[in-house]
Formats: structure tokens, sequence, C-alpha cells
């Protein structure tokens, strides 16, 4: 059983196709990287697995089971972060966590020692303050500890790293690493190719319109291997994303 | 002073209003804009201005109507402009142009003239300027000296609304600010009523009123208008001084900054069982958690909070208003329709500003229930619950407030039907909130004290919806006075029978579309669509 399966995957605003036929599959317990260009669909194609958008065409399975923006039972089983990170401004931390905490079903006593355990270890400690007036990266961090509150089996992660300062991105990663060893799968996307090299255990790479152009296991350039492609040896994940996306030049003279 | 970077600024903002018209919503707002300017504007050529004017001049008092019509504009310019948020809303932020080359009087100078050149403002310059037309056609009155008086008064009407919108605002930011509010609006409310009688009694003190009332921007303006002598260009003067000393005072308040909110300590301790919690808690385990979100969401809101505080006053001094002119105490007929009216007002008026735009306020908040294990129906529902219970609350309170001071002799029936009002009101205007939730979002500033940012559709079912509320029963009282009467309470059941029901099959339908409806509301409450 694939912790998510996508089948033939389409969504389309109106005349303009975002994703086209896209079909993946992620194993149980792997740290997989989505990546494209901006514009590639990787947001709809997010937005489709959690239950936001309604695909136009296509079939996706998370955990074994169909999957449509009504089931619930699904949703109590994956976590996510999304872009905009979800968050209710006027609340303040451990309200919203607490209210996520109690909406994914959690009792109160397991409700109450996690928000406090969250809270602490991602440094979330200054009550007086709403969400509103937290800085990007603790915004970022509430967000994170909210996708985990109620220990999903599945993950999603929208640029998870992003305006985290290093000490706090060495505790997620830390986290997250425990989480697919334990047999949890966290499907996230990331602009950082470094990250995504050294971090996953398996990427996709799609370009405009959500069409996927690579999938496959990049820890061997972790372990200072290479990936073949088109007959070339790539020995970093950067080389082979603007392989696969098209590289552009633009001489601006003036710039 | 950089002129060409400020007029793309000023067309820039055309642009941005123009591009509403890309969505749908926005589109039947600009018509409606345009349809409401149009005919305000014809509705005052023809009457307001040439009639008025020319009745005026004949009955030699030309001065006093144009100081009665200018006066009247200006406090209605005011008042619009500061709680509706007609025409002040619209500029930039100094943040926001702060990304541009300009210096920090050009940033000032640019905003101002964006404010100023909202299409708001035009509709009062197009009232004003018929005014002079008629003055002018019917009159010896200078038309140039009229246009530059009318010009004047408009710069400064602007300027005021912009200190009242800044004072308030930072009245606001004050921990008491609302209840300070409140009495303010409850005083200005009763100040006609308690006027009337001091000013019957001694003649002298409409002349020392209509003296003081002189140096004002509307009768000075209205001086230059009418005038041909020296009192003319004192009037004029008198216009410059206000400008010069409304610029300051607007300078003055944007220099210098909000007080800061109050910290007390980086770490307080963390309270689990709030009243919100233990409210919610006898709705169940499913729905408790999203009622006390949905509560603790919007008594945290200055807005909800202010409007929320008023409602009772204001359904007080509705009564009080309406039933004062006409009935006698102690009779029944008209001030019991009043007292209906203000019932039906309470029922509605304290949450119907959020219940039209459920989502409005959430911002990206509102993709968080998409993703959490929940029917998005079971979200709905527990919004309007919650609206319910805080409404609920109003018409108890307005119910033992009329116990304790009714105005006039009342028994179980009539209380009855007051009751039945309110909470028809009540239940109609929450099936009419979800609808306009559904059809007619808007994305809105949580943050703002002021103003009006909800949707066409919103305002028609909180501005028509109050006016129908407002107006029904008198309209009843003198078109079939026997509803009104003791004898006929029971009708009061079948009305809130049917209002409940019109209510509980909104709330089903609408629950049921909102699960279709979500991409679209998602891109509109988080500002993309």
């Amino acid at each position: 059983m694939d912790a998510i399966r996508i089948r033939d995957l389409v969504k389309k605003y109106g005349a303009v196709t975002a994703v086209q036929g896209l079909s993946l599959a992620v194993e149980p317990g792997t740290m997989f990287g989505f990546l494209g260009p901006n514009g590639s669909g990787k947001s709809t194609t997010i937005g489709c697995l959690t239950g936001l958008l309604d695909p136009t065409a296509g079939q996706i399975e998370i955990l074994g089971q169909p999957f449509d923006a009504e089931s619930a039972a699904i949703k109590r089983r994956m976590g996510v972060m999304p872009e905009t990170l979800g968050l209710f401004d006027p609340l303040y931390a451990h309200e919203f966590l607490a209210f996520v905490a109690r909406m994914y079903g959690l009792d109160e006593a397991t409700t109450r020692r996690r928000v406090t355990e969250l809270l602490d270890a991602l440094e979330l400690t200054d009550t007086s303050k709403t969400l509103r007036d937290y800085s990007t990266g603790m915004r970022k961090r509430v967000a994170f500890a909210a996708a985990v509150i109620h220990s999903p089996e599945v993950l999603f992660l929208d640029e998870p790293f992003e305006s985290i300062d290093p000490a706090g991105v060495a505790l997620m990663k830390q986290w997250l690493r425990r989480f697919t060893e334990q047999g949890r799968t966290v499907f996230m996307t990331s602009h950082v190719l470094e990250t995504v090299e050294r971090f996953c255990h398996q990427v996709a790479i799609i370009t405009t319109p959500g069409k996927l152009v690579w999938q496959g296991d990049v820890t061997v350039l972790a372990n200072d291997g290479a990936i073949s492609y088109d007959g070339r040896e790539f020995r970093a994940l950067e080389p082979l994303f603007l392989h696969l996306t098209g590289q552009r030049y633009a001489d601006l003279n003036w710039l | 002073m950089n002129f060409e970077l400020i007029g793309h600024l000023v067309r820039l903002r055309y642009k941005l209003l123009w591009a509403k018209t890309r969505s749908r919503n926005g589109r039947i707002a600009l018509f409606m804009v345009c349809y409401l300017m149009l005919v305000l504007l014809i509705a005052l050529l023809a009457s307001g201005g040439f009639g008025v004017a020319l009745l005026a001049v004949r009955t030699g008092k030309a001065e006093l109507v144009a100081q009665a019509v200018l006066s009247a504009l200006y406090v209605e310019a005011v008042v619009a402009a500061v709680v509706l948020g007609f025409g002040v809303n619209a500029i930039f932020s100094d943040a926001q142009l702060r990304r541009y080359p300009l210096k920090a009087r050009e940033r000032r100078v640019a905003r101002h003239f964006i404010g100023i050149l909202d299409p708001f403002w035009f509709l009062i310059l197009a009232l004003e300027l018929g005014l002079v037309v008629g003055l002018y056609v019917s009159s010896s009155a200078s038309f140039w000296l009229g246009s530059i008086a009318v010009l004047l008064l408009l710069v400064s009407n602007y300027l005021l609304a912009r200190v009242v919108a800044l004072l308030l605002e930072r009245l606001m930011q004050r921990k008491f600010g609302a209840a300070v509010l409140l009495g303010f609006f409850v005083c200005i409310g009763f100040l006609p009523a308690m006027l009337e009688p001091v000013l019957r009694g001694h003649r002298g003190a409409i002349a020392a009123l209509l003296h003081v009332l002189s140096y004002t921007p509307p009768f000075a303006a209205a001086a230059t208008m009418t005038r041909t002598d020296l009192a003319a260009f004192s009037g004029l003067l008198l216009q410059v001084w206000w400008l010069l000393g409304l610029a300051a005072a607007v300078v003055a308040l944007e220099r210098r900054p909000p007080p800061p909110a109050p910290r007390a300590a980086q770490t307080t301790a963390i309270s689990w069982d709030t009243p919100y919690d233990r409210l919610a808690a006898f709705f169940g385990p499913r729905l408790g958690p999203l009622m006390a979100h949905w509560l603790r969401f919007y008594t945290r809101n200055n807005r909800c909070r202010t409007v929320y505080a008023i409602a009772l006053p204001v359904a007080a001094m509705l009564a009080f208003m309406l039933g004062r002119h006409t009935g006698t105490k102690g009779h029944l007929g008209s001030p019991f329709s009043a007292a209906l009216s203000a019932f039906a007002v309470l029922g509605c008026m304290g949450t119907v500003q959020f219940s039209v735009n459920q989502f409005g306020y959430l911002g990206g908040g509102f993709r968080r229930f998409l993703l959490l294990p929940v029917r998005p129906a079971a979200v709905l529902r527990a919004g309007s619950y919650a609206f319910m219970l805080m409404s609920s609350a109003l018409i108890l309170a307005g119910t033992l407030l009329f116990i304790v001071f009714a105005p006039f002799a009342f028994d179980a029936r009539m209380l009855i039907m007051l009751v039945g009002a309110a909470v028809s009101s009540l239940f109609v205007f929450l099936g009419l909130g979800l609808w306009a939730t559904l059809f007619g979002p808007r994305c809105c500033d949580y943050y703002s004290s002021f103003g009006n940012d909800l949707s066409a559709a919103g305002n028609t079912v909180v501005i028509g919806g109050i006016m129908v509320v407002v107006l029904g029963p008198q309209l009843l009282a003198n078109t079939w006075p026997a509803a009104l009467a003791p004898d006929r309470w029971w009708m009061a059941i079948p009305m809130v029978l049917l209002a409940a029901a019109f209510y509980s099959s909104s709330l089903k339908r609408a629950g049921a579309m909102l699960l279709a409806r979500r991409e679209k509301l998602l891109a509109i409450v988080e500002g993309r669509g």
C-alpha cells in the first residue's frame, strides 16, 4: 500500500490547465521532495491532495483509501502545513494549537500536554503576543506545530524551512527524520535544492503545467554518488533540475 | 514636489478600482455605485438644487436654506466617511507608499490627493454644486464665488473626516475606548431631543446657537454663496482659516504615532478553561471547539465589540426617537410600533455586519477550516450559532430593560410581540447572512476599527434589512393598525416559526453549497479573487 498515490490528476481553472495528467506514488516511510519551477502546479497538486481543491479528473488515494474533500477520517491521519500557514491572527499560539488539537479529536489532557510541549520545544514561550504579532519564522513554527500536533501518518509541508532560523530548522529536521523512521510519510515542497538533496529520499520534479518529468531516489547524491539521466551524470540536484525544467539566460546589459 | 509620480499614484488608485470590476461582485458594486451616484445627482440637481434654491430665494431665506443644506451634507459626509468608510479607507497607507521615491511630505500629499479624489467626494461635490447653480439661476448670487466656496468646503469636509477618523482610531486603541465611544454616541443621539425643549422655551437660545454656527465652514460657505457684500469674502476667509486649522490637525495627528499596546510581560500564564470554552462545551465535542473558536474570534474584534456594545443604546434611542413624535405616552399604537422597530433592530444589529461575511475576516485562516477533519457545513453552522448566541444575549438584556423602563403600559401579550419581532429579525438576518457569506464575500481587515468593507450583497442585507425593520412596523401602524393590537399577539408565533424555518432551510442548503463554493471563497477571502 502506498502512502500517497495519484493517478492521471488533472486540475483546470476555466480554460487554464494547472495540472495535466500527473501520476505518482509515494511509499510509506519516505521523505518525499516535490519540486518544480514557479507556477508549475506544486501548490495546486498539494491543494488537491489535502482537500482544498477539487480535481477536474483523476484519482487520489491517501493511505490506501480514495480521498476527496469530505474524507474526514483520512484527514484525521494527515497533517498539513500550507503555503499561507492558515493561522488565525487574533489568537494566541496556545489557543490556536489547542483548537487544532481538539478538532483532530485529541482529549483535553493530551491537548494541553502536547500544546505545552510543542510551545516549549519550538521556543514559542512568549505567550503575551497574538499570532499577528509573531515574526514570520515564529508563525511558521506555529503552523508546523499545528501540522504535527495530532501525530499524523502523512505530513504535507509547503516550504517548511523558509524563514526559520538554523536552530529551528535543525530541530524540525530531527523530528521529521524520526517521523519517517517510524514508517510515516513526509511530502514536502521546497525551492532550496541543497536541503532537498540532503534531506529527502525520493524526489519528483514537475514542469508547467503540472507534468511529471522525473521521479527517483536522491539518497545517492548525499553519499557523493551521481544520478544518470539523458546519458549525463548529475552529481547534484540543481543541474538535474535545471536540465529538466529548462535553464534560461537573459542578458540584461543595464543590470 | 513630485507631482508626476503623485499623478501616477492617483491613476493607480483608479486602475485598482476598475480592476475590481473583473470579479462579478465588483461589477455589481460598480454598477450600484454609478447608479446611486446618478440617481442622487439627478435628484439633487432637480429638486435640491433648482427647487430649493428657487423657493429659498422667493421666501427671502436663501442663506438660511443654504446653511441648512450645506450643514446637513457636511455632517452626513463626515459620518459616511468615518462610520461607513466611504472615501477615506481607499487611500494608500504611508507604509505602502514608502516603496516609491517620495519624501514624507510628498507621501502625505499623495495620500490625501488620492483620498479626496475618491468618487464619494465627487458625489458630495455634485450635490453642493447643484445648490450653487440653483442659487445662481434664481438670484443674484455669484457662480464663481459659490463654486470656490463649495470647493473649499469639500476640502475642509474631507480633512474633518480624516481628523475624526484618526481621533476615533486612537480612541479605539485605548482600553476603554469602546465604552467612551458608546457614551459619545448615546449623547449625540439624544442631543436633538434634549435641545428641542430648551430651544423652544428660549428664543434667544436659537439666535445664540446660530451665532455660534456662523463660524462653522458650512455657514461660512453659505454666506459666500448667497451674499454679494463683504460678508461673502469674510466667509471665504473663515473657510481658509478652517482649512489651515484642519490641515494642521491632520498633520499633527499623523505625525504622532498611536500609543503602543501595553505589554506587561513576555510570559503570562496560559489559561485553558476560558468562558468561551465553558459556554461552547454545551454544544458537544463536535461543534463545541468550533463555537468556542468563533466566539473568541469575533468577541476579540474591536469593530464587533463596538457595534455589539452600541446595539442596545441604539435600539433604545430608536424607540425613543420614533415614539416621541408619533404618539402620546401610555397610549397603545405608535410608541408600541416604535418599540417593535427597536426590538427588531436589537435582534440583528449586534452581529449582522459580521454574519453577512462570516469568513471575510479570517484571511489565510479560512484555509485551515478546509484542512481540518470537519465538514465545511459544520464550520458555517457553528459560526451562525455563535452569532445567534451573541444576539440572543442582547435580546434578553433588551427585554429585561424594557420590562423595567418601559415608556408605556404593557401586558404579557405585547411583550410576546416585541420578543417575537426581535427573534424573527434574528432568524431572518442570520439566514440572509448565510447566503451573503456564500455569494457576496469580501476580504476584510479584521483590525480596522471603522469603515464599511462589505460587498454589495452584504450592504444590501445590512442597510436594506435594517431600513425594512425600522420602517416596517411604522408602515404597518399607519396602514393596518389592527395588526399591532395586543389581541393579535398570536401573530408573533407564526412569524417566529416562519423565520426559523427560513433560517433552518438556509443553514441546510448553504451548508451543502459551501463545499462547492469553497475554491471561490478561498480565493476571495485570501485576497486573490
